[in-house]
């Protein structure tokens, strides 16, 4: 497969970050291709790399030696100023402690992305109140973040997050702070937007209850891909049973 | 745009504390200027007013010889066709009189001891008619009308080492227009207090026609022009050159600020400390402003890197830091000028004085002035600053690592 096939293309990336006279190998001659509408995870223990995985596929940290692709652009090759475009117009992040803005109120956090992206204000307006639907906050639209719950933060995040439109959302342990119920809702809502909006969903995690029903899971032990398995089919009313139980 | 002014504005009052505090340091730098230029200002406005009003006055006229050769006689430089030359000039808008002068040097003798004089003649009721009034310690002011008695003041000072009061007399002595020593005999009418201590140990004031007398001559040195407004003195000027052009005499003319020497060199000394007094206050808000402001982006370094991480171009970081501090700078300004001016109208009306100033026996109002170019001055000052202080940490904000800023607890 030609790497422009796929929206993602992690090339043999490797990631070391220097400590004091040496270097830790964060992510080891990692591959992993991505094709677009795919509802992946990311799985391993804590520092087997799956953060710097996806700080590397979101363009906010270059590997080390290797190459990452993106809708077939190779970012190694992308300046600083293309680099944040391409994060601008096709990713879009979901954070494990939501990072809204918080003198923001929800629909202005989600407004945010579609503000750098130079888009007008009654556009702005319409696809706003569209995310907000779409994660069952309008009734929330003015509220801050700081009088929102946990679940509500993250679903406004993650409207945040998909509001530009972008080819891909990267979610680094949105789950994490979450109680077991709105992880649940969580996962429940990505995945609806994945298969209502054909939106690509990348996240890592180490629940293992999440993880049992996604279609497709990458599991990472010391910045290597120990295994990459495929599920047929998607008992997603299983994993809210799993859950909720 | 709107939103991100909004979010600048959010952002400035979103720690409180920390920003009551900023304002409350930009707005005691803006009001500590106010309250110090302001009483520059009256100062200034006072020192000019009495310059003029203790007989500068605020145009003089000359004859053009008298700046370009050195008498040889006493008044051969001095205005022969005084009269017609007022008489023209009093007619001109914004003039409220004219008034000639004669001045003159000698001896004054009271049989035992004797002193040197500065002397000015006048005619009183022009004089009096512009305001131009002597402040007189006791006694009174000269009359237009005497009866066959020569009235003088002296300075406190000349009363003091000649020991006369009012009701006194005194002999005066001087050399006359064709170079002859001549005398009068005086009464003191009254004692003036000039507030220089300089000039009221040579003060010696009479009226014109007696100053002629004694120096046999009609002419006097110069024109006093009074005007209703200090600030016409331009603009009366400029009518009044092409109108001295017909006179027999080729006439010039000296408006108040080009005589005030005084004024000028005090003006000079004090508008270079509040420039000093500028510096330290632009310094001190850069300094504290930098420090606040590095804290606030330590604090926002997970915020900016999510920022970032969505594709914020780093120039619009820089630009919200910027703005966002030229915000806290306007606030801060508009604090400092309320604050200013309100401290200004506590002392005003508290009527505080200050010690006589060196060479003045006379304590001195401390009032201060509300000058609107200063406030907008005083506030640029601080708005500057703080957009310069915001600089460094816009800077350091907008080159942050997206990754570790993401990490950042």
């Amino acid at each position: 497969m030609h790497p422009s096939d796929d929206l993602v293309h992690v090339d043999a990336a490797t990631r070391k970050f220097p400590l004091d006279h040496s270097a830790v190998t964060a992510l080891d001659h990692t591959s992993l291709r991505v094709a677009a509408g795919e509802f992946l995870a990311i799985a391993g223990p804590s520092g087997s790399g799956k953060s710097t995985l996806l700080n590397l596929i979101g363009c906010i940290d270059k590997p080390t030696s290797g190459r990452i692709f993106i809708d077939g652009v190779d970012t190694s090759q992308l300046s600083p100023a293309r680099t944040t475009a391409l994060r601008r117009e096709k990713i879009g992040f979901v954070f494990q402690t939501f990072n809204l803005i918080p003198v923001f109120t929800a629909a202005e956090n989600v407004e945010f992305p579609l503000l750098i992206q130079g888009v007008n204000a009654s556009e702005r307006r319409t696809r706003v109140t569209e995310a907000l639907e779409s994660v069952g906050l309008a009734a929330r639209a003015n509220h801050r973040p700081d009088l929102l719950s946990g679940g509500e933060r993250q679903r406004v995040a993650v409207a945040r997050a998909i509001v530009g439109r972008p080819a891909l959302v990267l979610a680094d342990e949105p789950t994490a702070n979450l109680d077991t119920r709105n992880a649940t809702q969580l996962i429940e809502l990505m995945r609806d937007l994945n298969r209502r909006l054909g939106l690509t969903f990348l996240f890592s995690t180490h629940d293992q209850r999440l993880l049992e029903h996604t279609p497709r899971i990458v599991r990472l032990t010391d910045g290597r891909v120990e295994s990459d398995t495929h599920s047929q089919g998607d008992s997603h009313g299983q994993i809210l049973a799993t859950c909720v139980s | 745009m709107g939103k991100f002014l909004l979010l600048a504005f959010r952002n400035v009052f979103r720690n409180r504390r920390r920003t009551v505090m900023t304002l409350m340091m930009v707005g005691g730098g803006v009001a500590g200027l106010l309250l110090v230029g302001g009483f520059f200002a009256f100062m200034f406005h006072g020192l000019r007013e009495s310059t003029i009003r203790n007989g500068l006055g605020h145009i003089q006229i000359f004859t053009a010889e008298h700046f370009q050769r050195d008498e040889v006689h006493v008044l051969d430089t001095g205005i022969s066709n005084w009269r017609r030359v007022a008489a023209s000039v009093r007619t001109g808008s914004h003039v409220r009189g004219v008034a000639p002068r004669i001045d003159f040097y000698g001896m004054l003798s009271n049989g035992v001891k004797s002193s040197v004089f500065m002397g000015s003649a006048v005619e009183p009721d022009s004089e009096r008619s512009m305001g131009f009034s002597p402040r007189i310690a006791s006694g009174r002011d000269l009359g237009s009308n005497s009866n066959g008695e020569v009235e003088a003041l002296i300075g406190t000072g000349v009363a003091k080492s000649m020991s006369v009061k009012v009701g006194d007399g005194l002999t005066i002595l001087a050399v006359t227009a064709d170079g002859a020593l001549n005398g009068i005999d005086v009464q003191i009418v009254g004692i003036v207090n000039t507030g220089f201590k300089d000039l009221d140990d040579r003060y010696l004031r009479i009226t014109l026609p007696s100053a002629q007398r004694l120096l046999q001559t009609d002419r006097v040195t110069n024109l006093v022009v009074g005007l209703d407004d200090t600030e016409n003195t331009d603009s009366v000027a400029a009518t009044l050159i092409p109108e001295l052009r017909g006179q027999s005499q080729p006439m010039v003319i000296r408006k108040w600020i080009d005589l005030a020497a005084y004024y000028q060199q005090v003006r000079t000394l004090f508008s270079g400390i509040f420039l000093f007094l500028g510096i330290i206050v632009f310094f001190m808000v850069l300094m504290a402003s930098v420090n606040t402001l590095l804290m606030a982006m330590f604090e926002r370094t997970r915020e900016i890197g999510t920022m970032l991480a969505m594709g914020t171009p780093r120039i619009w970081i820089v630009a919200l830091f910027m703005v966002e501090a030229t915000l806290t700078g306007l606030f801060g300004a508009a604090v400092g000028v309320f604050g200013g001016n309100l401290l200004g109208v506590a002392l005003n009306v508290s009527g505080l004085h200050l010690p006589p100033p060196p060479g003045s026996d006379v304590p001195m109002a401390f009032k201060v002035l509300h000058v609107p170019g200063l406030m907008i001055g005083a506030s640029l000052l601080v708005v500057i600053s703080l957009a310069l202080a915001s600089i460094l940490p816009a800077i350091r904000a907008s080159r942050l690592q997206i990754a570790e800023a993401l990490a950042h607890v």
